[in-house]
């Protein structure tokens, strides 16, 4: 599969980004597109793993909903149509510096505790390592935002894509009762 | 040289809660109105269900500099575009008491409004009318004298019975939560269907937005609305003391001059002072040196809870369903601080989103987590106090030494609470929990102090020396340069906003109506 390019479109009132695959152009959910393995933009690799990886450790059912997708995608967005949590919290656009640098310390302090990378992490120890950064900067962790605050903006984002879409609410029991029906795949066009 | 429009009576700046209302009430008079919007045109189809794609209706203009121990939180509090905050405001529209006209004449502290609530009662009443307010006068027994409400109260689901149960243990009082938005068909709009999606903007009109209600009024009567104009200047003549226009940027950053009779600044609490800032060395209309002064922000006790029995926390509107306002005369009888709450009960929830309850308890993390989020789904509660901000001359909006890319100085405003507010919110939190307990809670905690409306910034006064308008929002400085909006607020109260501010709104139209020659 081979994605060229993407852009940004309004459809039904709501912001759409698109994948051009094998030149055409198709809307995917942040989970379709983690199954077909859409490349990233922003993110690398690792960084996204790390976010799916830690995503769902804190969330659980994120990285399935697709969390490193949805981050990765709204990373290009334009500040006006950003959906990320973050832009409620003080922090003003462009959001990459923001996410990029807590990732990179994030890599930093698991490998300066564990010598690991977090793939390679129990789950014994990823479950000791969430309280640290729940309350402070871990060894390791420099020049990126405080862990604590990383760690409710990432929790933030695993809950919207885990919860916060009509398959969320049908996990929950909740009834949806849309006026207006959002897209479901928050956007993302592949 | 720069392009230039015809000139017109009247140039409003803001489409939101007081501009829309303003060119509504202007615009049937039959003056030339055009409105200048900032943000983006948006309709009612643009409104999804989704607490998600809701974020693209939060300010994004300019960004705002935030300091001081309690922040303003100026991107969730503000709007952009249509309507402005007002399209997905919640509509919980109590009114003001008496006492919150007078708290410097009552209790020697904070600042009195040049007007009392009966200056104001009729326009309450009028508003009520023309909007349509669903409540129960009758048990609502803190409210101030009026007509009763237009609309049968909203209707009690079972988050508001149980959390009920935890007041009238404690011998407070419950009635409906007066609410801008119908319990039933009223003047062609609909019902509301309870779904709790007002917070991405309610599509159907059942609540009374910008675009249900006075929007489409004032363009039907010919007033013209412009978008992505981002006013950066209001002109004056050479003597500085008479308004003639305003400079503003279009979608493709082309300086355009709209030349006015009248200018009314709707562009609220914190882009109103940032203009004037930037529109003259010292700012315009500042003789008074306050321009930008008393920047209030009520702030949220936020009550949360885990109840046995099933609450339905899905149903209902965002804003809640029952009112309590046990703490709000007598601002000096306070078991801790100074000042009025009032509690918005049981309000609609939904599971993501800074609201919602996953967020509600940020220290829980995998299993537990979805435990909680399972439980939560059938058996929350919460409730929210409104909790009154005493207005502090350093708590202000300054200008930033970032300017946009039209050269225009970006805001920065610095907000620390008064101790005895903060005492306030403080006793307020514990009185939350205890009525929580009192309903058999099986958990019951608090979140953080959350800021709501922001108000002050270019307060209304009886003199040029302690203010910056009068109480027609008319400046004391200019003549024809109206303000208009919650920045107009000496006092917060304990209280939502938007209905006095439709109300002063209302006042001022009436007030530029009867005497535009003698004011133009
Ligand atoms: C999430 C939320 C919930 C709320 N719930 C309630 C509630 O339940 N009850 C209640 O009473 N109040 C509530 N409020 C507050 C209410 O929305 C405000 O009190 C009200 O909208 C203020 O009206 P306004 O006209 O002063 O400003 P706004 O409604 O914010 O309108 C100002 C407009 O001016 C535009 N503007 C700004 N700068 C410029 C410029 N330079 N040039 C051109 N245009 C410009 C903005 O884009 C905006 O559209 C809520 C607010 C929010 C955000
Ligand atoms: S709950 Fe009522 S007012 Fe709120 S969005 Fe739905 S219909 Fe509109």
């Amino acid at each position: 599969m081979q994605v060229s390019r993407r852009k940004f479109s309004l459809g039904c009132g709501a912001l759409t980004l698109s994948f051009l695959v094998q030149s055409e152009f198709k809307l995917l959910t942040p989970e379709n597109a983690k199954a077909q393995n859409i490349p990233f933009q922003n993110l690398t690799q690792d960084q996204a793993l790390l976010i799916d990886i830690l995503g769902d450790a804190i969330v659980p059912g994120a990285n399935a909903a697709g969390l490193s997708h949805f981050i990765d995608h709204q990373l290009s967005a334009n500040d006006k149509d950003n959906l990320l949590i973050l832009r409620y919290l003080r922090v003003n656009p462009p959001f990459n510096d923001f996410y990029l640098s807590a990732l990179t310390a994030c890599e930093t302090a698991i490998e300066k505790r564990y010598n690991k990378k977090i793939t390679d992490l129990s789950e014994a120890e990823l479950s000791e390592f969430i309280p640290l950064i729940m309350q402070n900067n871990p060894e390791g962790w420099l020049n990126a935002p405080p862990a604590a605050f990383f760690y409710f903006v990432l929790r933030s984002d695993a809950i919207d894509v885990t919860y916060g879409t009509r398959a969320g609410f049908d996990t929950l029991d909740i009834p949806y009762m849309a006026h207006i029906e959002p897209p479901r795949n928050l956007g993302i066009k592949s | 040289m720069k392009p230039s429009h015809e000139k017109v009576d009247i140039l409003i700046i803001g489409s939101g809660a007081a501009g829309s209302l303003m060119a509504a009430k202007l615009s049937k008079t039959g003056k030339n109105v055009i409105l200048l919007e900032a943000g983006p045109e948006r309709g009612l189809n643009d409104l999804v269900s989704s607490q998600i794609q809701a974020r693209r209706l939060k300010w994004s203009g300019d960004p705002v500099e935030e300091t001081g121990s309690q922040p303003i939180g100026n991107v969730f509090n503000s709007g952009y575009g249509t309507g402005g905050s007002a399209l997905h405001h919640y509509a919980v529209w109590p009114r003001l008491h008496e006492e919150d006209f007078k708290v410097k004449t009552l209790y020697g502290r904070a600042l009195d409004w040049p007007i009392n609530y009966d200056d104001l009662r009729p326009y309450y009443d009028k508003i009520q009318e023309e909007v349509g307010i669903s409540g129960d006068h009758t048990t609502e027994v803190w409210r101030p004298k009026g007509m009763p409400y237009p609309l049968p109260p909203v209707p009690a689901f079972q988050q508001s019975e149980v959390i009920a149960q935890g007041f009238r243990k404690l011998g407070k009082t419950i009635s409906p939560l007066p609410l801008a938005l119908n319990s039933r068909d009223y003047n062609g709009r609909p019902g509301c269907l309870w779904d709790g999606w007002c917070d991405a903007g309610c599509p159907t009109k059942a609540l009374a937005n910008p675009l249900a209600r006075y929007l489409p009024e004032a363009i039907k009567q010919g007033c013209k609305i412009i978008h992505h104009a981002t006013v950066t200047r209001i002109l004056t003549d050479k003597s500085g003391k008479k308004a003639i226009g305003a400079l503003y940027h279009n979608k493709d950053g082309m300086k355009i001059t709209q030349r006015a009779s009248m200018v009314i600044l709707a562009a609220n609490a914190i882009q109103n002072p940032t203009l004037l800032l930037n529109s003259a060395e010292g700012g315009l209309a500042n003789s008074s040196g306050l321009l930008g002064s008393y920047i209030m922000n009520h702030a949220a006790a936020l009550v949360y809870g885990l109840f046995t029995p099933e609450t339905e926390p899905y149903m209902g509107a965002t804003g809640g369903q029952m009112l309590n306002q046990d703490s709000y005369d007598n601002k000096d009888k306070r078991k801790a601080g100074f000042g009025s709450y009032q509690w918005m009960i049981a309000q609609a929830i939904k599971p993501n989103d800074l609201l919602g309850f996953g967020g509600s308890n940020p220290g829980l993390y995998g299993k537990k987590l979805t435990e909680f989020m399972t439980d939560a789904a059938q058996h929350f509660g919460t409730m929210t106090g409104c909790v009154e901000d005493l207005p502090l001359e350093e708590n202000r909006v300054t200008l930033s030494t970032n300017k946009n890319k039209y050269g225009m100085a970006s805001a920065k405003v610095h907000h620390t609470s008064h101790k005895d507010s903060y005492a306030l919110w403080q006793g307020a939190k514990q009185e939350g929990l205890e009525i929580f307990k009192a309903a058999e809670a099986r958990q019951a905690w608090n979140g953080p102090l959350g800021p709501m409306h922001i108000m002050g910034g270019t307060v209304m006064g009886d003199r040029a020396k302690n203010s910056i308008t009068n109480s027609y929002g008319q400046c004391h400085d200019i003549d024809n340069l109206f303000i208009a909006g919650a920045g107009l607020f000496p006092t917060s109260g304990g209280v939502n906003p938007t209905f006095t501010v439709h109300a002063v709104t209302l006042r001022s139209a009436d007030y530029i109506t009867q005497n535009w020659s003698s004011i133009t």
